[in-house]
């Protein structure tokens, strides 16, 4: 099962997708520059039609690009077809062959491979038993719950050892519950093997809790990079920073740069904020972000903006205040809350925007 | 794309070409070496058998063209010093002689003749054949044409003194055939090798471009070569450009032709539609009880030859007919004509409508009809205002099929249309008859191809189209019963009736088989059944000739299915409506173009039975082609990425999993196929050869010379091979049940 792992590099790589008629050609991925390194798992991040999936399977060989290079390890395999690459893919829709038993699937690349009966018949179930499906060899995938169908198609993945699995949006079929069960699994399987993975997804969620790095992508093109926490904590652009989580943005006046901080002026008040964006300029407009579990409330006068809650929405281990300010409602989260940290329906407050946890960002929506 | 190996790309195709250019060039200098000294010497001994006297000498000049095919020799009289040109001129010498009589070089040639020598002219001369009566020979060139020119003297008896000397003119179209060869193959060469390459260089996936390559071979040699070679036959004359044959085609005889097809498709297709709307809404959409063995009546002339039934018409209505001569004794009536025609038609081709508008009928949602009927409309206004409607497209769409179909009939027309002339006849009797006019021929198909094209449009790109019918995958359970006890009685009665009827006719066939002389002696014999033996080579050939395109066929179509809706490539739309193409077009068309495209080199086929599989397998694609991208569409396309992914290359894929997955498609395509190559006539009866006979030609023939007992026995034997290979593939499909509903899951 050993195997050691590769890095995938995409070098430039852009993708239009030709119209026949010439006349709505579309630009899939733009210029996508990034390197996956060895045994790390990735995640493809954005709303549907930004070209995650697009970017994905070029890198299995399904799509060639219109111009750049794709590498797996040090080999350039831009024109190689899928079964020359040494990729697996998991499916959106599983793509198992239904006219096989599950046994059949999990062993059709070994089979490829004219593997020994006796070795593929071993194999095939300790797979299967990786996966938690031992025994359920001679069923017929239309017979099995969709998560088992998901394991059957991630073991029928795992069994062939490829450099770099490529999951594409694996777990959008599954319900709620099912679907932590097996980002844990694979998470689980993927570390045990050392297998440099690429992930897609539009579920923040599920990127955030299963990569090493996240990659947002947005209309084709690669808006961050970045681990979880600094996706999250220190996006760059106002669409990452609302794509990855809830955000509350506040225009101010960008003034002067003090050892890495900038001081902006919301309203009357001087907020401090550091920032990673690259269109920051002195003297210029731009955008407070803030996390809502960031801010805090104190009483009126005391923060940065007044305001008055509106409504309170209690969840238990947090509690979301809606506050109305002069910039409009405000989404203050409250986390253990008691009598003393909530703020009644109908009070007056103020927030308070705590220095490192604000970002300031370019004013451009995107 | 690669700039390195694109430039690298170019540089072998330039080699290659280079290479090709090279050998045809050598191949074709010492060709025409050859056989221009062999024409040096055979003038030189042609002229040695100069008879004595003079008188002759019109009579020897003209043989001189059974040596040398489309020469022309002259004879130059030596007196007063002079050569002067006595025998054998006509109006192209003639112009030659004015235009280059005086030149250097005729005077130099003609010194030499004086001095006994033997001369071939460097130079090559233009000659006005055009200017000669066709009727010269065969063989002689028609139009302006290069020609070599010989002195060649004849010498008196003495030996030293020139009598005259003979001026021969021999074409260098002489070896045209050769060198038209020659060049088709080096260009061919060059073309394939490109492609070749340009598949193994360029492109990502060679096994891909391979197929795509070989389905554009296949269907540019076989659908569009000879339907533009037939084309083109069409307006030629004499090997000239000419629009006289089209101007026959719309002389009264052959618009009256064209009147009559008309008249009898409308006439076919308006009774047709109305009979098949009736029991399909019978078995659709009412409470009536024996639907399924309704439909599979119903569907029986589907599936056997288009002229049994006109067979037995004849033995129950014809001029000896069981029916209107013994049992009647009727004395004027004749089935011969449009009405006998019509209703022969309607009984073979109304299971064609019946299937459309059912299969239109059972996707209606029932609930939009008890919709209508909760709001309180009566049944006969739901029908009118929601039913029909609803299934108008669908009508629509059986009218214009079962026109196409009635058009395109050959077998029914050429055995019941009397007087009545339609043109697919007409065009298979003035390519057999006296004059063998291909060309004629050619054009009547075409004229035929006219409604039957413009109805499969019509058909294809608007009528389907305009259809209201979604398909939602769950059939409803429910039935509102739109008709009342009265309507559904009437409904019952004519079902019945055509059942019978078709029920009648197959029984006749049977009897016929075995009654020593029908209509004079209705004995019981066995006696016909000695047919078989005499036609078993046939029944051999043509069982295994479609044994062959079935599978064939059926495979073809399925790749090509695969690469129409799962790759992209330059051409694909091309591709798609060439194959579909024979779908539209006459049977007659394609097997005359068939004859006039591979009767002559480099494709030279008919008389094998390589064209008779061929023209199934090209006739029968379209079907396959559907069934196969209907079934593709069906199934998810990340199944196929899964397999190549895992590192199946594409045949792989196709073998082990696309072929699985379609395989009740790919099924019930072999098994179309299949009854459909068992009971073709109209194109097949073209090509069929002493070696190669086919049984419907068989009978067809019987059937003409009325050996009604023979036709009956091949008849009966036909049907009975047909319905035990349709219904053992048929076994086959619903075996596949559990697969099928295995591919709808995901």
């Amino acid at each position: 099962m050993e195997k050691k792992s590769v890095s995938v590099t995409l070098n430039n790589v852009t993708k239009i997708f030709k119209d026949p008629k010439g006349k709505a050609d579309v630009l899939a991925v733009d210029n996508a520059d990034f390197v996956v390194e060895p045994g790390e798992l990735v995640t493809l991040l954005g709303p549907s039609g930004c070209g995650k999936t697009t970017t994905l399977r070029m890198i299995g060989g399904f799509e060639l690009p219109t111009s750049g290079k794709v590498y797996i390890g040090s080999d350039d395999v831009t024109m190689l077809p899928p079964n020359r690459r040494d990729t697996a893919t998991m499916f959106q829709s599983y793509g198992l062959f239904p006219h096989m038993s599950v046994f059949d699937n999990v062993a059709y690349g070994l089979r490829l491979r004219k593997t020994e009966p006796d070795a593929i018949r071993k194999q095939v179930n300790e797979y299967l038993a990786l996966v938690g499906l031992a025994g359920y060899g001679e069923r017929a995938p239309g017979r099995l719950s969709g998560g088992q169908q998901q394991r059957v198609a991630l073991a029928r993945s795992l069994i062939v050892t490829p450099s770099v699995l490529l999951l594409d949006e694996p777990l959008s079929n599954l319900d709620a519950l099912l679907r932590e069960q097996m980002r844990v699994e694979i998470k689980r399987i993927q570390r045990s093997l050392g297998i440099t993975a690429v992930y897609v997804t539009h579920d923040r969620v599920e990127a955030m809790s299963l990569s090493d790095r996240v990659i947002v992508m947005k209309d084709g093109k690669i808006r961050q990079i970045g681990a979880p926490d600094v996706i999250y904590e220190k996006p760059d652009s106002r669409f990452v920073a609302g794509f990855v989580g809830k955000a509350a943005f506040f225009p101010v006046a960008i003034g002067e740069r003090k050892e890495g901080v900038w001081h902006c002026m919301l309203g009357d008040k001087v907020v401090h904020a550091r920032s990673a964006a690259p269109d920051i300029v002195k003297n210029s407009e731009g955008v407070l972000m803030a996390r809502p579990e960031s801010l805090r409330l104190v009483d009126k006068g005391e923060g940065h903006l007044d305001g008055r809650v509106r409504m309170n929405v209690y969840l238990g281990h947090s509690l979301e205040s809606y506050i109305q300010t002069a910039f409009g409602e405000v989404l203050v989260q409250v986390d253990d809350p008691n009598a003393r940290t909530i703020r009644k329906e109908g009070e007056e407050v103020s927030i308070e925007f705590p220095p490192d946890r604000v970002r300031l960002l370019g004013k451009s929506e995107e | 794309m690669n700039k390195k190996r694109f430039v690298q790309f170019v540089i072998a195709a330039m080699v290659f070409i280079a290479a090709d250019i090279w050998i045809y060039t050598s191949l074709m200098g010492s060709f025409t070496a050859y056989v221009e000294e062999k024409n040096y010497d055979e003038v030189a001994l042609f002229v040695q058998t100069a008879p004595e006297e003079k008188s002759e000498y019109a009579k020897w000049l003209s043989q001189v063209e059974e040596i040398i095919p489309g020469s022309v020799a002259v004879y130059l009289d030596y007196r007063d010093h002079e050569f002067v040109p006595t025998v054998g001129m006509n109006a192209a010498t003639d112009a030659l002689w004015q235009q280059a009589g005086k030149s250097n070089a005729f005077r130099q040639a003609l010194e030499s003749s004086y001095y006994l020598e033997t001369i071939k002219l460097r130079d090559q001369y233009q000659v006005r054949y055009d200017l000669l009566e066709p009727e010269r020979g065969s063989t002689i060139p028609t139009d302006r044409t290069k020609v070599h020119i010989y002195f060649v003297p004849v010498i008196a008896d003495n030996g030293y003194e020139a009598l005259g000397t003979v001026m021969i003119l021999v074409p260098s179209t002489g070896i045209l055939g050769f060198t038209r060869l020659l060049r088709i193959f080096a260009v061919g060469a060059a073309i394939a090798f490109v492609a070749i390459l340009w598949a193994v260089m360029l492109t990502r996936d060679p096994v891909t471009s391979f197929m795509v390559l070989g389905l554009m071979v296949i269907v540019l040699i076989f659908v569009a070569y000879p339907l533009l070679e037939a084309l083109r036959l069409s307006f030629m004359k004499n090997g000239r450009f000419s629009l006289e044959t089209w101007k026959l085609g719309l002389s009264p005889t052959y618009i009256v032709a064209l009147w009559g097809s008309l008249k009898l498709g409308v006439a076919t297709a308006t009774a047709s539609t109305i009979i098949g709307f009736m029991i399909a809404f019978l078995v659709e959409r009412t409470a009536f009880k024996r639907k399924r063995l309704i439909s599979i009546l119903a569907t029986m002339p589907v599936i056997s030859p288009p002229f049994s039934l006109s067979l037995s018409i004849i033995l129950l209505f014809g001029n000896n007919g069981l029916i209107t001569t013994q049992l009647l004794k009727m004395k004027t009536f004749s089935i011969y004509g449009l009405g006998g025609l019509t209703v022969v038609q309607t009984i073979s081709m109304f299971p064609i409508a019946f299937l459309t508008i059912s299969g239109v009928l059972k996707q209606i949602d029932s609930t939009v009809e008890d919709a209508s009927l909760d709001l309180s409309a009566t049944r006969w206004q739901t029908f009118r205002s929601i039913t029909l409607p609803l299934a108008t497209p669908g009508i629509l769409s059986a009218w214009m099929l079962v026109f196409t179909n009635s058009l395109a009939d050959f077998a029914n027309p050429q055995l019941l249309a009397g007087s009545l002339k339609v043109l697919s006849t007409e065009a298979y009797m003035i390519v057999t008859g006296r004059m063998n006019d291909l060309g004629g021929g050619a054009m009547l198909s075409f004229l035929l191809l006219l409604p039957t094209l413009t109805a499969f449009m019509v058909q294809r790109f608007w009528v389907a189209r305009k259809s209201f019918v979604t398909v939602t995958g769950k059939p409803s359970t429910t039935l509102a019963d739109l008709t009342s006890k009265q309507v559904r009685t009437v409904l019952s009665v004519v079902t019945y009736f055509v059942i019978g009827f078709i029920m009648l006719l197959y029984l006749t066939i049977v009897a016929g088989a075995f009654v020593k002389n029908w209509g004079i002696d209705y004995t019981f014999t066995l006696s016909n059944w000695k047919a078989v033996v005499d036609s078993w080579e046939a029944i051999k050939s043509t069982v295994l000739l479609s044994l062959i395109a079935a599978p064939t066929a059926g495979l073809l179509s399925m790749i090509a299915a695969m690469l129409i809706v799962r790759k992209n490539f330059p051409g694909k739309r091309f591709l798609e409506v060439l194959m579909m193409t024979p779908y539209a077009i006459p049977g007659t068309l394609v097997g005359i173009s068939y004859i006039i495209a591979f009767n002559k080199p480099p494709l030279m086929l008919v008389g094998t039975a390589a064209i008779i599989v061929i023209n199934y397998v090209i006739r029968e694609l379209p079907v396959g082609l559907e069934n196969g991208i209907t079934a593709l569409h069906q199934i998810d396309p990340s199944i196929e990425e899964a397999a190549h992914d895992l590192g199946a290359d594409v045949p792989t894929v196709f073998r082990t999993i696309v072929l699985p997955l379609v395989r009740p498609a790919f099924i019930s395509s072999m098994s179309y196929t299949f009854v459909r190559a068992m009971t073709a006539v109209s194109a097949i009866i073209f090509l069929t050869s002493a070696k190669w006979y086919h049984l419907t030609v068989k009978i067809l023939s019987y059937s003409e010379n009325i050996r009604f007992g023979l036709a009956s026995v091949l008849c009966t034997v036909l049907i009975i091979i047909v319905l035990g290979v349709f219904g053992l593939m048929q076994l086959l499909v619903k075996d596949e049940k559990l697969t099928q509903k295995s591919i709808a899951m995901r």
